[in-house]
């Protein structure tokens, strides 16, 4: 089964903060587009002998509409059902001779991607199959099918068969509004009878919009010559041609519209539990550095704030976190939110004052020297250590890329991160965290 | 926009390309560049210690490895288990820091260290950023030469290791492995494994000696990967390990039992095992043996991965298992090679039978080409991923020099493999693959299997506990219940987690006409979990009915069984991964075998002594098999809970899912505490 996305590995234990990490070293990047629209970012690395070749498409849940939601993710599993020259097994299975382990895709909001790291020697393998799925899938009815219900299996396991799960992923979209920003406000997995509905036809024509060259960013990373580089590219990808422009995506989503509330009855709960939810503003802001540093200090682990007050010194909660955009970074506004599950004979009611005092109080007590340090470097040891990896780093590149207005900002990310004071921590937080601008919702077990 | 000259130039050579068709096969591969392995330095400290230093300066972090000949091998007679034991507690206080304070300081500087043992080496590893250096390895060196194994977290390790014991007593696989380290290696240190007698001889002045004797500065490698120079490390180590001296720690002579000459099967009975684990493999070489590279080959082909002949046959072709694989293992002395799959009961003889076709075939025909090209090129492809950080090149250079190999090892073995042909990779196989003189471990249900191995082998049989055992003895044994010393009683159990109550169980036996009643209710809501049993017994204590009903993680669960006429009849429903699956039930009955939830409520009725050991043939209505259960009583023990003081018997269950301590009452038998083991709940009696 294909990652749902990379962020919601371990859902409520592991809290995944989303935007990537700068390098001290300054990382030299070759950008350039093809004729047919292909952006192409080279970063060359000859410290090992490996390539880590990322292909982003500009499509994500956010492009879906009304009556055909799912659809970002069902072709994520389309992509490696085969294609003209390829059947259904042989993507992967090619790419597992040539020596690679990690090929995989994930699907978010606002992209979908596609990777995998071979061998420098290979390439050419790599952008061959994606470029050879980029000319064109075989989309028949029965794979259509097949893969419809390999995705209600996946919401089954990861949505409907695990406690907690659905208001993570449905309950939490009633902070953003239907009309003016639909994109946020469904479910990533989509509708069951959105995906029932879907017919090859509507798969092809969304194909042909998004899965378009002048639609996707590809990165490599690694021992590559440029000038070959960009010879495999040309020669693979030149010939696809290019599509109209996808149509432009809105959210108009205010923000502290006045406190909303919600009950969730869950027949898979057996304790209640509390989810305090916040809007904060596109990845790309000034403040997201200090929301994210602040998610570390209230939520994420054993020391953290919310564990030691709710879980350890007065046991009102079994567990707690904090999660900021558990779906992937947004160009479009996004969420922070605290759980916490109640202990046995402890009400939500005591819970949701405890966490939401927790939470709340930083705007008029801030946060310590120390634990601001201590968050920060956690934050920073975390990404630079991935960044050794070149998968890990091709995707800096492209977030930068995406949600930071260009490749370059890859170099500057991390000191965005240093910068923050604990006066922006206290700041963000009487701006964002406050009880207008808030989404409380309840978690009742069920029986069935 | 004006289009730049750049844009110009792209727009014409993608025109040239692209004008040329696509190919509709995959390119073939682009020349292997020479097999450049990244450049690493040496040098020896005036203290005997060996330093490593791969560089690599992209980003600021170094990681930081530190090995010792300390591993298993080491571990005195009678205190196996040692080594993992001192490992698991370098980092769990040390120099003036507490368990406590010590992670927190690593995490404060967001790295993190640990240590681990194996039999031939201990290995302390750590991460940190460049500007942490020194910290870092003050921090390391805390570990490596003034750990506190303070009481508190000596007692906290062993208590841990022991509950792991217990557990692995109940895992097919790990009850295999041991027996076939036993089998292959005899009284060698390789094959030996800690017990629950051997952890509790370790005291903590063995520990803080086994850390003074072996974790000497000659005879260990110290190894930087990262943002650092030859010089710098040197002043690093220099200053956090000052003052550390000591000659280079005493070898152990050690001996490799006589060369098998038959392949011979030694069975571990396991009653009622649904499925069979099984292991077959043999002794092989040193780890700089030249015949390394064929054998690579040949188990790549073999039993590798998911592209090999094992799991293409026995899963793909045959589904008679999830998977078959096979895999050389390399130690400093002699290594191994073992082949493996986890069968059905019914299929144990088919699938033993081809897996031993397929470990003969290797040494005795050559591969095909094309079957022999795609396993060596995913292993020569493989390679530059597993060394792409510089953690990864100090991981594979550390190994090498550890196991002593060769010293241009790491840079010629991608070529070497490269240049293995078909003819090598079988002549290799043949000296390192013996179907004809290998060890076969089936951990399964002896009296459905056995006869069946007898054609294939000569079998020896022994017990999960290593007992000798015959045919005879797989019958299983029923319960010897006392009826007369039931009494009706109602108990209330509290279920513990650290000292909180999250949930409660109520268990009442009556008297009804014609026979005895009990009825068992259980609540943790924080596991989800429900559950209400009722159970019927005849006058003389005969099985008659069970009745089960609850609510698992949102699942509901649901067993009726009726005992009669030698059979046990009757429906379950149990909650999986996928959803609650539910199985007809209907199984043969020996005499005197009960339902697996009158274990308990009969433990009044049992004939309890010092030493004891009663057997209780129980069938688990949710899987519909009868298992033998065993109770031990494995000492005597004053138990303290909400209900009073009791003198008990302390006694160990066997035989189940995972094994169960119990404390039963001297006086009046009656469970006063229970603890599944490796789980950190208890249920204890409250009145």
């Amino acid at each position: 089964m294909r990652r749902f996305t990379a962020a919601l590995a371990a859902v409520l234990l592991i809290a995944a903060s989303n935007a990537l990490a700068q390098d001290p070293a300054r990382i030299k990047i070759d950008a350039y587009t093809l004729p047919n629209g292909l952006r192409v970012q080279l970063v060359e690395d000859h410290s090992s002998q490996v390539v880590a070749v990322d292909l982003w498409y500009d499509v994500g849940a956010r492009n879906e509409v009304a009556g055909r939601t799912g659809f970002a993710h069902l072709f994520e599993h389309m992509m490696f059902q085969g294609s003209k020259n390829l059947k259904k097994v042989e993507h992967s299975q090619l790419l597992e001779r040539a020596g690679s382990s990690d090929a995989n895709a994930s699907t978010q909001y606002d992209i979908t991607y596609y990777y995998a790291t071979v061998p420098s020697n290979r390439l050419n393998l790599a952008l061959w199959l994606e470029a050879e799925r980029m000319r064109g899938l075989n989309v028949t009815a029965e794979g259509l099918k097949n893969q419809v219900d390999a995705v209600k299996e996946e919401r089954r396991l990861r949505v409907d068969n695990q406690p907690y799960s659905r208001a993570i992923w449905e309950g939490t979209l009633a902070a953003f509004d239907a009309k003016s920003c639909f994109g946020y406000s469904h479910s990533l997995i989509g509708s069951m009878a959105d995906l029932e509905a879907a017919k090859v036809e509507d798969v092809q024509s969304f194909f042909k919009t998004y899965y378009a060259p002048n639609n996707a960013v590809l990165t490599l990373v690694g021992d590559l010559n440029p000038a070959e580089a960009k010879q495999l590219i040309a020669e693979y990808f030149g010939g696809i041609p290019r599509q109209p422009t996808p149509p432009a995506v809105t959210c108009d989503q205010p923000f502290n519209p006045g406190a909303l509330r919600q009950e969730l009855k869950d027949d898979k709960a057996t304790l209640p539990a509390v989810l305090a939810l916040y809007r904060i503003p596109a990845t790309s802001h000034a403040d997201g550095p200090a929301l994210d540093l602040l998610a570390t200090i209230l939520g994420q682990g054993e020391s953290s704030r919310l564990n030691k007050v709710l879980a350890r010194e007065t046991k009102a909660a079994l567990g707690t976190t904090v999660l900021v955009n558990p779906f992937g970074p947004r160009r479009g506004p996004g969420m922070f939110f605290g759980l916490a599950i109640a202990n046995q004979g402890v009400t939500a009611d005591s819970v949701e004052k405890l966490l939401v005092k927790e939470i709340t109080q930083v705007a008029q007590t801030g946060v310590s020297a120390a634990e601001l340090t201590k968050a920060r470097n956690q934050y920073r040891a975390g990404k630079i250590n991935e960044r050794q990896r070149s998968l890990a780093l091709a995707e800096a590149v492209q977030f930068a890329n995406t949600y930071l207005g260009g490749p370059e900002a890859v170099n500057t990310d991390l000191d965005r991160y240093a910068r923050v004071t604990v006066d922006d921590i206290r700041r963000v937080a009487a701006t964002y965290l406050r009880s207008d601008n808030a989404l409380t919702i309840t978690i009742v077990p069920e029986k069935k | 926009m004006r289009p730049t000259l750049l844009t110009l130039a792209l727009v014409a050579a993608a025109g040239t390309l692209s004008a040329q068709d696509f190919p509709t096969r995959p390119p073939a591969p682009m020349p292997v560049k020479a097999a450049q392995f990244p450049p690493f330095q040496e040098a020896t400290l005036p203290n005997g210690l060996r330093l490593l230093v791969v560089e690599n300066h992209k980003l600021p972090v170094i990681s930081v490895q530190l090995a010792f000949p300390a591993g298993g091998t080491y571990d005195p007679n009678g205190k196996v288990g040692m080594a993992d034991m001192v490992a698991g507690l370098l980092t769990k206080g040390a120099g003036k820091r507490t368990a406590d304070e010590f992670s927190a300081a690593i995490e404060g500087i967001g790295g993190s260290i640990s240590a681990s043992a194996d039999p031939d080496f201990m290995t302390i590893g750590a991460n940190f950023l460049t500007a942490d250096a020194e910290f870092g390895m003050g921090l390391m060196a805390d570990a490596a030469l003034h750990s506190s194994f303070a009481a508190t977290e000596v007692e906290l390790s062993r208590t841990q290791t022991l509950s792991a014991l217990q557990l692995e007593q109940s895992q097919p696989e790990a009850i295999a492995a041991r027996f076939f380290a036993k089998g292959l290696y005899g009284a060698h240190p390789y094959g030996r494994r800690p017990d629950p007698a051997s952890v509790k001889a370790i005291t903590q002045a063995d520990l803080t000696a086994f850390q003074a004797t072996r974790l000497r500065p000659s005879g260990a490698l110290l190894v930087f990967a990262g943002d650092i120079s030859l010089a710098k490390a040197k002043a690093l180590a220099t200053s956090a390990f000052a003052g550390w001296t000591g000659t280079a720690p005493a070898t152990v002579a050690v001996t490799l039992p006589p060369a098998r000459t038959a392949t011979e099967i030694l069975l571990v009975h396991r009653a009622g095992s649904v499925q069979s684990n099984i292991l077959v493999g043999n002794l092989t070489w040193g780890p700089d043996d030249p015949r390394v590279y064929g054998a690579r080959l040949a188990n790549q082909v073999l039993g590798g991965g998911g592209d090999s002949r094992l799991f293409l046959i026995l899963r793909e072709q045959k589904g008679w298992t999830y998977g078959a694989y096979s895999g050389f293992t390399r130690y400093k002395g002699t290594g191994y090679f073992q082949a493996s799959a986890e069968v059905r009961t019914d299929v144990t003889d088919s699938s033993l039978v081809e897996l031993l076709n397929q470990v003969k075939r290797i040494g005795s025909e050559t591969i095909a080409t094309k079957e022999f090209e795609d396993a060596k090129s995913s292993l020569v492809g493989r390679f530059p991923l597993q060394v792409e950080t510089s953690a990864q090149v100090a991981g594979q250079v550390t190994t090498a020099r550890l196991l002593g190999l060769p010293g241009d090892y790491v840079q010629t073995y991608r070529q070497k493999l490269a240049a293995v042909t078909p003819a090598i990779a079988r002549a290799a196989a043949k000296d390192g693959i013996k179907r004809d003189a290998a060890l076969i471990v089936v951990v399964g249900d002896g009296g459905k299997i056995y006869e069946k191995l007898r054609a294939i082998a000569p079998v020896k049989i022994i017990s999960v506990d290593g007992e000798p055992m015959t045919p005879s003895d797989f019958a299983v044994k029923a319960l010897d219940v006392n009826a007369g010393a039931l009494v009706a009683r109602t108990d209330s159990f509290a279920v513990m987690l650290q000292g909180n109550a999250i949930g409660s169980q109520v268990a009442r036996f009556e008297k009804v006409a014609g026979g005895w009643k009990y009825t068992e209710t259980t609540a943790i809501a924080m596991a989800g979990l429900q559950q209400t049993t009722t159970l019927t017994f005849s006058d003389a204590l005969e099985m008659q009915e069970l009745h089960q009903t609850g609510m698992q993680g949102g699942q509901a669960s649901k067993i009726d069984v009726i005992y009669a006429g030698g059979r046990a009849k009757g429906s379950a429903t149990t909650p999986t991964q996928t959803g609650p699956k539910t199985i007809a039930v209907d199984a043969e009955m020996p005499k005197g075998a009960i339902d697996d939830n009158a274990i308990q409520p009969l433990i009044g009725t049992m004939k309890w002594a010092a030493g004891a050991k009663i057997p209780v043939a129980a069938f688990q209505g949710g899987k519909g098999t009868l298992t033998q259960f065993t109770f031990t009583v494995s000492g005597e023990e004053k138990v303290k809970v909400a209900a009073g003081e009791f003198d008990t018997w302390k006694v160990d269950l066997s035989g189940g899912e995972a094994p169960i301590t119990m404390w039963v009452t001297k006086v009046n038998p009656r469970v006063v505490k229970i603890v599944p083991a490796g789980a950190p709940i208890s249920l204890e009696l409250v009145k």
